[in-house]
């Protein structure tokens, strides 16, 4: 008969410790809607209940570990969590860190010291106990003594990297900038992947730490992965050539780290978009196309060589160029002729490879084509290069060939066409603008205000200021001309102090002689009290504004005109 | 509810850091025997947000400015002299010249419907309460002020402390934790600068001024103000402001702080203890205990913070009160739109259960178990609280920019934070709430 009866006793066994699994679980469930309610001492009762079935119940021992402070009561989790550990063998990482933390948050210094060196001696290496400390630590607001902690489990667990990562955040939330740089080397010399991450975290230290933290990391001596934190960080900080100098100095061999830490660089580089660090993207990609091949290189130094155009290193582009050789024609490569000011061999390029590009590229790099010949001033060429375009994008640029040419009725025409349906929305303005300058000036001016405006468009603002008052005086009708003496006027307030003051006197001769009438009087008083803002006098600024509000009313400035005389007021937050 | 009283007692000593947004008008001419202005608060109107402001300026320089309560949105009539019509083209507020035959088909269409005609005789002052650093969020209040042109002092702790809330007829409360846990942000934004100089300076006021900590602090102040809303003080507050401040005044003699704002654990039994009694608004509330969670109690129906609770956006709806017997809660609603999209806050919303039954809800969103926007009285004053942060911020987070009201002249949520402004304007007389 005794085995049937063991048979029964073991499957009642089965049976209870099956029924007391999802009863603990569901217990546990009814504990956190009890902390919810802020119920903690029932809270704790029930997971005490718990506990008496299952002394390792983990989740009912965290439980305790969230309520019985609540209550000023944890020391009561003390032996509960010494028989879970003994029970689990001193093995199981969770218990030994619960009983850990609780020793920690009780402030039983010699328990946690003694329970970490027991883990580390267990367990050699195992970096667990340290970290555990010093994280209970830290929520105690004691940051000195996480870091003491950490130091001291470095020793411990024999690994002076160990730690590199918790001791740096520390350092940096305490603003040890050096320190925590010297922490984020150690870091990234274990771990090349923590790069993102340490820059992430070292970008936020304030300007004046800036050189000590690049210092630390570029030093002579230190590790690759470390420069090449710090490449990144200069980079940021706005030094993108020094960063370059420092990254190129660790591109020693060919591994797939060292070229992505090129493209990472310039990645970076493009998204900061400043002159540097275009710069420095453009010298990155250049290097980065040497160790890939076909497609991808030519891409690459294409995108470099628009990089380093934008950046204004003509002669960097050209070197580029001249790499990609002239049997690898691509439209990458005719942008970039186009955008360095090659214009008769982007000409000549396209021409070549007309009947291998496809029909949007091939319109796209016309219209580039003819915007810099435009902008040349060489109006017929870039009427040539447009072609028999009829696109509402060649309709635009044509309205600006022929401005430029004096064509005025020609040019209302094309912008009228155009309207706002190419380009972006400063496209649509400038046209608009434009039309609204010419709408009345008499065909007789035109050739004398295209130019103007040619030299305008080609930056020649000095002359272009001449020109303007020399085109006014040739237009009849008064609206007009005072438009285009608010133009000059407007050009000469970016120039120096002797243009600012002509300014001043065009603005004044067109808001005296106006009597209110017309669109440029209150364009004038716009531009005249943003003048004077920059000057730093934004009382008479002020003035000016509510002059133009309260005189021009249905003025299309005027909201424009509110807004700043919001700003001054400060009625509005300065964005 | 003697508030003129209380008006007529104001000292002219100013407290904490004036700021003057525009000249005072002076009315150079007298008003025409015929002619007045019509401030259309309706769709007509460009720019809902200044014509208080240059309502209130009206006010201040000593002249007859009616509140047109129900009438075209709330309108408001104001002398026809040069000064106002020049300030009204400069803010952009639509002013249109009415003549006496108007004014009185205008009253007589008032006198017929639910529409009542409200005088208002003098601007109030007005104290903001601002902590003298800067905070990286904005305060929909001050900005609504400084966009509209409406004087008010800054204040602070020193001064509540000091008894300077005597000179003020109106207190405006924000982004403020009364509870003196810093929003409850100490866990998640440790490090942060701004947090570090928070809790220094808040750290500094309380040594000064004797107390153990800054929750003791703040359980001072939330005295203060109610003493003087209870003197015949006027207390609008929003957000965070109007759920800590009643939990500061019923935790009185309880700890309800997490330990890292005063060192000890909060009292297991602080719900049971708490006394609401000494609250404005709110009863029965229950704290939330856990410091990590940036929430206070369950008074708030939205828990933006509390994972697994917060509840989604709807759109408020103003109540329509009768004109002639409710004046006071009718100012507060004034508006050219009834049904406003929600905003969140720290504290969004305020759940009915937990509303005391004078309480007079003034929105709420229909089918909701929560309200948003409540008035009350205390002794002499009067208190109302709007919950969230910027009603054109939906989603206002910590670091985010400031609004700038330029861009939404005609917000219906800031009007309501405006008519809190000039509602302590009106004149005094028997009113049935």
């Amino acid at each position: 008969m005794r085995p049937p009866v063991r048979s029964a006793l073991a499957a009642l066994v089965l049976l209870s410790g099956a029924l007391a699994a999802p009863a603990a679980a569901q217990g546990v469930g009814q504990g956190y809607e009890l902390e919810r309610l802020g119920r903690y001492p029932q809270a704790v009762d029930l997971y005490r209940t718990i506990l008496r079935t299952d002394s390792t119940n983990l989740a009912a021992l965290l439980g305790l570990e969230r309520v019985l402070p609540q209550l000023g009561r944890l020391e009561e989790l003390v032996p509960l969590v010494n028989r879970a550990v003994a029970a689990t063998g001193e093995r199981d990482p969770q218990y030994l860190g619960l009983e850990l933390r609780t020793y920690v948050a009780l402030s039983m210094n010699d328990s946690v010291a003694s329970l970490a060196h027991r883990w580390t001696a267990r367990v050699p290496g195992d970096e667990t106990p340290w970290r555990e400390w010093a994280i209970a630590t830290l929520d105690q607001q004691d940051v000195v003594g996480a870091r003491h902690i950490l130091l001291e489990g470095r020793k411990a667990v024999g690994n002076p990297r160990a730690f590199a990562i918790e001791l740096a955040e520390i350092a940096g939330s305490t603003g040890d900038w050096a320190v925590a740089a010297a922490d984020w080397a150690d870091a990234v010399t274990t771990d090349q992947g923590q790069i993102p991450n340490a820059v992430v975290q070292l970008e936020s230290a304030p300007e004046n730490a800036h050189r000590t933290v690049t210092d630390a990391l570029t030093r002579a001596g230190q590790s690759i992965s470390a420069r090449r934190l710090g490449a990144n960080l200069l980079l940021d900080w706005g030094q993108g050539e020094q960063g370059w100098t420092v990254l190129a100095g660790t591109i020693t061999d060919s591994s797939r780290e060292t070229v992505m830490s090129l493209w990472s660089f310039a990645e970076r580089g493009g998204q900061i978009g400043t002159p540097a660090a275009l710069g420095a993207r453009g010298h990155a990609l250049a290097r980065f196309a040497d160790f890939t091949t076909g497609a991808l290189a030519q891409q690459a130094r294409t995108d470099a060589a628009r990089a380093l155009l934008a950046a204004g290193d003509k002669e960097g582009a050209h070197q580029i160029v001249a790499r990609i050789g002239a049997g690898e024609v691509t439209p990458g490569l005719i942008d970039v002729l186009i955008a360095d000011g090659e214009l008769d061999e982007a000409a000549r390029r396209l021409q070549g490879m007309a009947d291998h590009l496809a029909a949007d590229d091939a319109s796209r790099i016309r219209l580039e084509l003819a915007r810099a010949w435009t902008a040349r001033g060489e109006l017929a060429r870039a009427e040539q290069a447009l072609g028999t375009d009829s696109s509402i994008e060649a309709v635009a640029v044509r309205g600006w060939i022929a401005l430029y040419q004096g064509d005025l009725g020609r040019a209302r025409a094309g912008f009228r066409e155009a309207g706002p349906y190419t380009g972006d929305r400063a496209d649509a303005t400038r046209r608009t603008e434009m039309l609204a300058l010419i709408t009345d000036v008499d065909s007789a001016a035109g050739p004398a205000l295209g130019g103007a405006l040619l030299q305008l468009a080609r930056g020649d603002s000095a002359d272009a200021v001449t020109s303007l008052r020399s085109a006014a005086g040739q237009t009849a009708a008064k609206a007009p001309r005072d438009g285009i003496l608010v133009l000059a006027g407007r050009v000469a307030a970016a120039l120096d102090t002797a243009h600012r003051a002509l300014a001043i006197d065009l603005f004044s001769r067109v808001v005296a002689d106006s009597a209110g009438a017309g669109a440029a009087p209150a364009a004038a008083e716009l531009e005249w009290a943003r003048l004077l803002e920059r000057e730093g006098t934004p009382d008479r600024a002020v003035a000016h504004l509510e002059h133009l509000i309260l005189t021009y009313p249905a003025s299309a400035v005027v909201p424009e005109a509110r807004r700043m005389l919001d700003r001054l007021k400060g009625a509005v937050p300065r964005s | 509810m003697n508030r003129r009283g209380f008006v007529a007692r104001l000292g002219r000593a100013a407290v904490g850091a004036r700021v003057a947004l525009l000249t005072p008008l002076r009315l150079l001419r007298t008003p025409s025997l015929e002619g007045s202005l019509l401030v259309p608060m309706d769709d007509t109107q460009g720019d809902h947000l200044k014509a208080y402001g240059l309502t209130y300026r009206a006010i201040q320089a000593g002249g007859k400015v009616e509140w047109l309560l129900n009438y075209r949105g709330g309108s408001f009539l104001l002398p026809d002299v040069d000064a106002i019509r020049r300030d009204a083209g400069l803010a952009g507020v639509t002013v249109t010249p009415v003549d006496e035959g108007a004014v009185s088909a205008a009253r007589g269409e008032i006198a017929a419907g639910n529409m009542d005609s409200v005088q208002l005789e003098r601007a109030p002052k007005v104290a903001v309460y601002v902590p003298p650093f800067e905070a990286p969020w904005d305060d929909a209040v001050t900005m609504a002020l400084q966009y509209a042109g409406i004087s008010f002092d800054k204040i602070w702790d020193p001064e509540v402390l000091n008894g300077g809330l005597k000179a003020y007829d109106w207190l405006h409360l924000h982004h403020e934790d009364f509870t003196g846990q810093y929003s409850k942000f100490y866990l998640l934004y440790q490090g942060a600068p701004w947090l570090a100089e928070m809790v220094h300076r808040n750290t500094a006021v309380a040594r000064d001024f004797g107390f153990a900590n800054v929750p003791a602090l703040k359980k001072a102040v939330a005295r203060g103000i109610r003493d003087y809303v209870s003197g015949g003080g006027f207390l609008f507050a929003m957000c965070t402001a109007t759920e800590t401040i009643d939990l500061a005044l019923a935790a009185h003699d309880v700890d309800i702080a997490a330990s890292f704002a005063d060192g000890t654990p909060v009292d297991p039994e602080a719900d049971s203890k708490l006394d609401w009694s000494q609250a404005f608004a709110f009863s029965g509330g229950r704290l939330e205990q856990s410091p990590a969670i940036a929430s206070f109690s369950d008074i708030d129906g939205h828990q933006v913070n509390v994972p697994g609770h917060r509840q989604p956006l709807g759109a408020f709806q103003i109540f329509g009160f009768s004109a002639k017997v409710d004046p006071v809660p009718t100012m507060l609603v004034q508006n050219h739109r009834q049904v406003i999209p929600d905003f969140y806050g720290l504290t969004t919303s305020f759940l009915r259960d937990h509303l005391k039954p004078a309480d007079i809800v003034l929105a709420d969103e229909q089918g909701a178990p929560w309200v948003k926007y409540i008035h009350g009285d205390l002794g002499k004053g009067t208190w109302t609280f709007f919950g969230g942060h910027d009603p054109e911020d939906p989603q206002h987070q910590v670091g985010d920019p400031p609004t700038d009201l330029s861009l939404h002249p005609h917000s219906p949520g800031y009007r309501l934070i405006l008519n809190n402004v000039l509602f302590p304007a009106a004149k005094k007389r028997e009113i049935k709430t």
